[in-house]
């Protein structure tokens, strides 16, 4: 636990000192927003509603990706991970502080996101800002975990930008779905039911137990 | 006490067809200082790796005060200072040692912090980033933070490379240091004549088995130095 | 001793054969239960293209299981053979992948009347699919061999295991299908059992039989390195 603590603070620390990982996710989360916007120019706000849900985890999942890509960066500086791979610890506690790192960066990401898109496409989130929270978050500990520990095995591989999204994005579908259903409920009726929760919550269960057994071996070599 | 406190049998290290290590025995006393030396591909840093927990051997056991290599109390035992400093340029002096601090479960991380960088000679720049090292000040930086949870072990892997020389000659009384206060170290080098002023054991590996093995201080003599440019020879 | 040290040898070895020769009969007697099955009253020949699909598919789904066990087996006790085994199984296992997702569209085109739907198990076949090239692409881009193992049984493991997430996924979120049931639900006409469990059998034992040769094939490869770097180096290595 206090390994779990020590990481986290760690990379917060690192992450406020240079804010260079928030500043370029937020950046182009905002960026695909406006790509968005010019790639769907006469839909129209009616006819671009049942696409909205699916376009902002698009942008979720395209930030995500980026800031994931950095996460390890700090730990080949220096060799770092060599000296958290010697901790006698369950090297599990690890990767729960890289991944709870990565979600709460993504979250301050996803928040100013929200914005833009609620402002860009005249969306009222505002309304439903709790409950979509929430949505937001279980669907992005999803994405955090297997993407904390697939970022951990991309960086130390050739073509590491491109290999990250090859392995992710085909794992994701689960999350993906389960989060765009639930975004679009809460939308169309500002209420959303049990299915996606459901498929969200087993997802994160699976993704989580097996990053945190996975990590353990990731980190040997 | 006379147990070993490193002991290791038939270690063997293969990556498919490439063989690192070839059956490699070890018994260490406490306080004892052993170079590990031989050119570059000899299996020095391999050697390290299996003794630290970081890779399985192929074949063969490591025990450290007799618990099995890679299990938690094993790794507890050991500091490692690599070449690599294991540092964030980020954090300062300070907080890296906190941070080390924290990951091995130390009781006042905040003291043990101080007390090392009193003892390191950085107590001036405790609160400056990491990053704005020299060198030499992050291998002394590095030096503590392998020593934050006080290890009886102490796995040291080219800590000569990039020090200027009174950057070395400080590492090497930092070396003596560790072993009056009774800590088993190995030190894998290529810099023979370093290795020699400082350990009382040596191992000349070469291809990764042992071409040849010297005790006794003091560490000098020609069959180790024959031995040691046998096996840069060979390598070539 | 240099015979020896190819751990792939041994039973894979001694099996070749007999495999191959299994393989043979196997695929002969399917190939005339599918001449002889009738002909679809409504779907016409092209129907007949189900009984390579269907085995396929099974048989692909077995090598990724392969790829998983072997990886899994790898990390527990590592030993380079079950790596290999993992290996093998995911590159036969693309292969046949790659002929579920020809063969599929080909009946559908004919059937359905378009190429694609993006129906449940069509999805989860091409994102298997996708997961087992990125598994390929992985090792390829893995420098040391010894990682690479390591990295490839973790991303093969957590691949298999996301099957039934998917599945559970893509039926939430499509519901309604096109493609025909399972096996089993008393959907195959008369005289349509046979050319399917010998379709089964065969592309099982094509699997199995290929997975063998490309595990024996790597034992080969690694002995190769091995001579070469002894050669090159004198007769330090075993």
């Amino acid at each position: 636990m206090s390994v779990f603590l020590a990481i986290l603070w760690k990379d917060l620390v690192t992450e406020w000192r240079s804010r260079d990982r928030v500043i370029a996710m937020g950046l182009f989360a905002l960026l695909v927003v406006v790509v968005f916007h010019f790639a769907l120019p006469e839909a129209g706000a009616d006819r671009l509603r049942p696409a909205l849900p699916g376009l902002l985890w698009v942008a979720y999942v395209f930030a995500a990706m980026l800031g994931l890509n950095r996460a390890f960066a700090v730990e080949l500086e220096n060799d770092a991970l060599a000296g958290l791979a010697l901790v006698p610890a369950d090297r599990g506690w690890i990767f729960l502080g890289k991944a709870a790192a990565n979600w709460i960066l993504l979250g301050v990401v996803q928040a100013a996101t929200a914005v833009a898109f609620a402002l860009a496409f005249d969306v009222r989130l505002a309304a439903v800002a709790v409950p979509l929270s929430g949505v937001v978050a279980l669907g992005s500990l999803g994405l955090c975990s297997i993407g904390t520990l697939f970022a951990a095995i991309s960086v130390r591989t050739q073509y590491r930008e491109v290999m990250l999204p090859l392995l992710l994005l085909p794992l994701l579908v689960p999350v993906l779905l389960g989060a765009v259903d639930a975004t679009a409920q809460l939308l169309d009726e500002g209420r959303v039911s049990f299915a996606p929760l459901q498929l969200l919550l087993v997802t994160n269960a699976v993704f989580l137990i097996v990053s945190f057994v996975g990590f353990e071996y990731v980190l040997d070599e | 006490m006379n147990a070993p406190v490193i002991e290791a049998r038939g270690l063997e290290k293969r990556f498919g067809p490439v063989v690192a290590l070839a059956g490699v025995d070890l018994d260490l006393p406490r306080g004892c200082v052993l170079a590990v030396v031989g050119p570059n591909g000899a299996g020095k840093t391999t050697l390290l790796r299996l003794l630290a927990g970081l890779a399985r051997p192929t074949r063969g056991w490591v025990r450290l005060e007799g618990v099995a290599r890679g299990r938690r109390e094993a790794r507890r035992r050991i500091g490692f200072i690599g070449h690599a400093t294991f540092l964030y340029p980020a954090l300062t002096a300070r907080e890296n040692l906190l941070f080390a601090a924290r990951l091995y479960g130390v009781s006042d991380p905040a003291g043990r912090a101080e007390a090392l960088l009193a003892r390191q000679g950085l107590a001036q720049v405790a609160d400056q980033p990491a990053g704005s090292f020299s060198r030499g000040m992050a291998q002394r930086l590095a030096i503590a933070r392998g020593l934050v949870h006080d290890p009886q072990v102490v796995l040291l892997d080219e800590p000569f490379t990039g020090l200027d020389r009174p950057a070395a000659d400080r590492l090497d009384a930092q070396l003596r240091n560790l072993r009056t206060e009774g800590r088993t170290c190995v030190l894998a080098t290529h810099d023979l004549a370093r290795a020699a002023a400082v350990a009382d054991r040596a191992l000349v590996l070469s291809r990764g088995r042992v071409a040849h093995a010297a005790e006794g201080a003091p560490l000098v003599g020609e069959t180790l130095e024959r031995a040691y440019l046998a096996a840069v020879d060979g390598s070539a | 001793m240099a015979m020896n040290a190819a751990p792939s040898g041994g039973l894979a070895d001694r099996l070749r054969v007999p495999s191959g020769l299994l393989l043979g009969v196997l695929a002969l007697l399917w190939l005339g239960s599918v001449v002889r099955a009738p002909e679809d009253q409504m779907q016409g020949v092209i129907q007949k293209i189900l009984y390579v699909h269907v085995p396929v598919v099974f048989a692909a789904y077995l090598g990724f299981f392969l790829t998983a066990l072997g990886g899994a087996l790898f990390l527990w006790r590592d030993d380079e053979r079950y790596d290999r085994l993992a290996r093998s199984a995911a590159e036969v296992g693309v292969l046949f992948c790659t002929l579920v997702l020809v063969t599929g569209p080909i009946w559908a085109r004919g059937t359905w009347g378009r190429w694609w739907s993006w129906d449940l198990r069509l999805t989860l076949t091409l994102l298997l699919w996708f997961v087992y090239l990125a598994y390929l692409l992985l090792r390829g881009f893995t420098e040391s061999s010894h990682r690479a193992a390591r990295f490839a049984a973790v991303y093969g493991i957590v691949g298999v295991l996301t099957i039934p997430l998917n599945y559970f996924a893509i039926d939430l979120a499509a519901g309604r299908t096109l493609h025909p049931e399972n096996l089993g639900r008393g959907s195959l006409g008369a005289g349509m059992g046979w050319p399917f469990a010998l379709g089964l059998a065969t592309a099982a034992a094509a699997l199995l039989h290929l997975v063998a040769r490309r595990v024996e094939l790597e034992g080969l490869r690694e002995e190769l390195i091995r001579r070469r770097a002894g050669a090159r180096e004198g007769a330090w290595t075993t």
